[in-house]
């Protein structure tokens, strides 16, 4: 009788055993690895390399560099963030809602996820070429009277931090939408059917039924879209000359790690030590934001994801 | 209130829907790689693999590289070893993509047997350990009486790595019509004595600028000179673990200054759209006007490469500049950028990879072939039926022997490109050049100590930095992409 519990368990491990090798293999180890080049000055370019403790640290916090770095990718991903979040939300309630019953829900969803699917380097490409100085938006925009002459739109700072984040907007905010809207999908309908024979105004009913019952999901989406801010690299990197051009005002963690990289000799272990700093920043953030959205009152009846998942099919029969 | 969200859904579905539609319909412009020339002069006959080499090599060899070229090469190389299959693999320098992938790769199973190495980084690999001994090959050099400036770039410490097929001198190419119109003659002679040193060059570019009332700039790019002035620096730009910075750089950011608040400049960024149209009088400023360009610093490459296929315009519209340019020295003396071959450390096929960088650079045949417009699609296509249509290597290209130069010199009398200078045989020109030429400091850091200062450079010449302020960011950017570097203080504070 044990032998068959056994028996049963080890069926399961065995089932998980690809993944946690994958993840062991893949995931950890480049971890721990990238963590032990960080104290040493290897380079790709020769054999030998020292351990040298602290001393890429060091560096990067001898000039400004970095920590502009740093404040570049928060900045971008703030501003492209709210916008995205907040398009998203809109648009979810906006499809979701009992009053509107809006048309053709699964078009417009699929239309406003299209962005997601140019390749960032053709859509980097295309916005580098619009916005030359000999480019067609110059063209446009001083025959048409707008400007009275010719600008360098990817030489000002705010233009082309203007256009990175307009970019992962543009491209993401599809992404969040459908993520989203099965959050809201989820929440059992007959809860602001009982709202609205109480009276209560939509904004009532978002506020007090939808954002509650939605935090999982907007955990889920702040977290993996701050992972993914916090990696931002394609959009900048090939919108201007591959090092966050102009004067470094696009210039991201992953840009610099990945410049500290590629320069002359390949220099591994100081590009460590940027993503072992980025490492610690991200978990930092996002272990704080499971922390601040945690849920406080614990002996409340919980509406949860599980929950909502149970509750789900009979919804989908209403 | 639902017409108004619906009218809001719509707004955004229009922003979607436009922006995707330029994204997939418009072609991502392509950035740096010089087209190829396809106005092959007549062909010769099928290839001649018949002379059977001694021993029959075979295997398969891994070639990359940063542009087409020397896939042809690659495919000649074909024709002579039928049994030799090469795989080539052309991965685009854009933001030193090429580079990064080309480190990241050696030392794996997926290291390449040979790599191609643009000037600004071959030093980085000559200094380093990856690449192998070559210096068995040096005996050829003699006989073909190989640039000495092209073996000094590939050895470090007294061992020869890579060799080029190339020579690389630079030249000043200016419109004829407009020094006609503004200068007084066309004569390069005479165009030469007006632009002979940079007082000179700087007192033409006001003469070009009033004769054209501002529609007419000297060059394209600023940017041009900047191989230029770097090539008549006094020291490299790493001396025992220093940066150095040469008064000519400090000139050169200066001179870059003038010419961007004079008007001498398009101010169009080198290798772009805008840039590439005053080769054929297609630029035009945000308001419509037509602007032309008088000259462009370009070396051997540039014209078959970079001038030539770019002197008629994109959509057909329009003459061309094709026979209105003419070649002279210019005010300084130069050389810029130049293709070298060499064999990464632990390639399985070395010895089929000695032979095939003996081929490419040092084989009177092929740079005789290479040179003088042998390579056409017919004769490619007859060894590999699979050859693109684009694959052909016009005549043009300046080799690195001295030997082959001297014996073809002649044949480009009356050649293609010499029609497109309006009869000046441009050989001839740069063979006068190469022999002077001085490859001793490029260093293995230039490229990224180059290419972090564009950014500060552009801010300063558009006026968004201060002097000092473009002196710091660049030396910031080059400590922190050089971790052991000593830097030293800037220019101007």
């Amino acid at each position: 009788m044990n032998l068959a519990k056994i028996r049963k368990n080890l069926t399961g491990y065995f089932f998980l055993a690809p993944f946690i090798i994958g993840f062991l293999v893949f995931g950890l180890y480049p971890v721990i690895n990238t963590l032990a080049l960080s104290f040493t000055d290897t380079t790709l370019m020769s054999g030998h390399s020292h351990f040298i403790w602290l001393d890429n640290f060091k560096r990067l916090f001898a000039d400004d560099v970095f920590l502009r770095a740093v404040g570049n990718t928060w900045l971008i991903w703030i501003l492209n963030f709210i916008p995205q979040i907040g398009i998203a939300l809109l648009l979810s309630v906006l499809f979701t809602s009992i009053r509107l019953k809006i048309k053709a829900v699964g078009l417009w969803r699929a239309i406003f996820f299209l962005p997601n699917l140019l390749m960032p380097a053709a859509v980097a490409a295309l916005f580098n070429a619009l916005f030359a100085y000999y480019g067609p938006a110059n063209q446009f925009m001083v025959r048409a009277g707008y400007l009275p002459e010719a600008m360098r739109f990817l030489e000002s700072i705010w233009v082309t931090r203007g256009l990175v984040i307009f970019i992962q907007w543009w491209t993401w905010f599809g992404q969040t939408l459908i993520i989203v809207m099965a959050g809201m999908t989820s929440i059992p309908v007959h809860l602001y059917e009982a709202a609205m024979v109480d009276g209560a105004s939509a904004w009532q009913m978002f506020r007090q039924i939808t954002l509650p019952l939605l935090k999982p999901i907007l955990i889920f989406v702040f977290v993996t879209s701050l992972v993914g801010g916090m990696q931002m690299f394609d959009i900048p990197f090939l919108l201007t000359d591959g090092r966050g051009s102009p004067l470094s005002s696009i210039q991201t963690n992953n840009i610099l790690m990945y410049m500290k990289f590629a320069s002359s000799k390949g220099h591994i272990g100081a590009a460590s030590s940027v993503g072992v700093l980025i490492f610690i920043m991200t978990s930092i953030c996002a272990l704080g934001i499971f922390y601040f959205l945690r849920d406080r009152d614990l002996d409340a009846p919980k509406t949860t994801g599980k929950q909502l998942l149970k509750k789900n099919p009979e919804r989908s029969q209403s | 209130m639902r017409k108004s969200v619906f009218v809001f859904l719509s707004l955004l579905v229009v922003a979607s829907v436009l922006l995707v539609a330029c994204g997939t319909t418009t072609p991502a412009p392509a950035a740096t790689d010089a087209p190829v020339a396809t106005n092959a002069p007549a062909a010769t006959d099928a290839p001649a693999a018949t002379d059977a080499p001694v021993t029959e090599l075979e295997g398969t060899l891994n070639v990359w590289s940063f542009t087409n070229e020397i896939k042809t090469m690659a495919i000649a190389f074909q024709g002579r070893h039928p049994k030799v299959k090469v795989v080539y693999t052309m991965i685009p320098m854009t933001n030193g993509e090429y580079q990064t992938k080309v480190k990241a790769a050696s030392g794996t199973a997926d290291s390449p047997d040979v790599v191609a190495l643009e000037a600004a980084f071959v030093k980085e690999w000559v200094e380093s350990d990856l690449l192998a001994n070559l210096n068995d090959l040096v005996p050829l050099t003699k006989e073909l009486k190989t640039y000495p400036a092209v073996i000094q770039v590939g050895t470090y410490e007294g061992v020869t790595k890579g060799f080029s097929y190339q020579a690389t001198p630079g030249a000043f190419f200016y419109r004829r019509s407009i020094a006609k119109e503004c200068l007084g003659t066309d004569d390069p002679e005479k165009v030469q004595a007006m632009v002979a040193d940079m007082d000179k060059f700087v007192e033409t570019a006001a003469k070009i600028k009033a004769c054209g009332t501002g529609d007419y700039y000297t060059v394209g790019s600023g940017a041009e000179l900047f191989t230029p002035f770097l090539a008549n620096r006094a020291q490299p730009w790493v001396v025992d673990g220093k940066l150095v910075i040469d008064p000519k750089i400090v000139e050169y950011v200066h001179f870059a200054k003038m010419m961007r608040d004079n008007g001498y400049e398009s101010g169009a960024t080198q290798w772009t759209e805008g840039w590439f149209a005053g080769m054929n009088d297609t630029l035009k400023d945000a308001n419509g006007t037509s602007k032309k360009v008088f000259s462009y610093f370009l070396p051997t490459w540039g014209l078959p490469y970079v001038l030539s296929p770019n002197s008629t315009p994109k959509d057909g519209g329009g003459a061309g500049t094709g026979g209105d340019w003419a070649m002279v020295n210019g005010p300084m003396s130069y050389q810029w950028g130049g293709t070298w071959v060499g064999v990464l450390e632990g390639s399985p096929n070395s010895e089929l990879a000695k032979e095939f960088v003996k081929f490419v650079a040092l084989d009177e045949e092929n740079l005789t072939n290479w040179a003088t417009g042998v390579y056409t699609n017919e004769y490619l296509k007859a060894i590999d039926p699979t050859t693109p249509d684009d694959q052909a290597q016009a005549a043009g290209d300046f080799v690195s022997s001295q030997f082959v130069v001297e014996k073809i010199t002649s044949s480009f009398d009356n050649s293609t490109l010499s029609e497109f200078l309006g009869g000046e045989n441009s050989y001839g020109a740069f063979a006068q050049a190469a022999p002077s030429v001085d490859g001793s400091f490029l260093t293995g850091s230039d490229d990224a100590i180059q290419r972090a200062l564009n950014d500060p450079l552009a801010a300063y010449l558009s006026g968004t930095m201060t002097e000092a302020e473009m002196w710091a960011a660049w030396l910031d950017a080059v400590r922190n992409e050089f971790p052991d570097l000593i830097i030293p203080e800037p220019p101007v504070k």
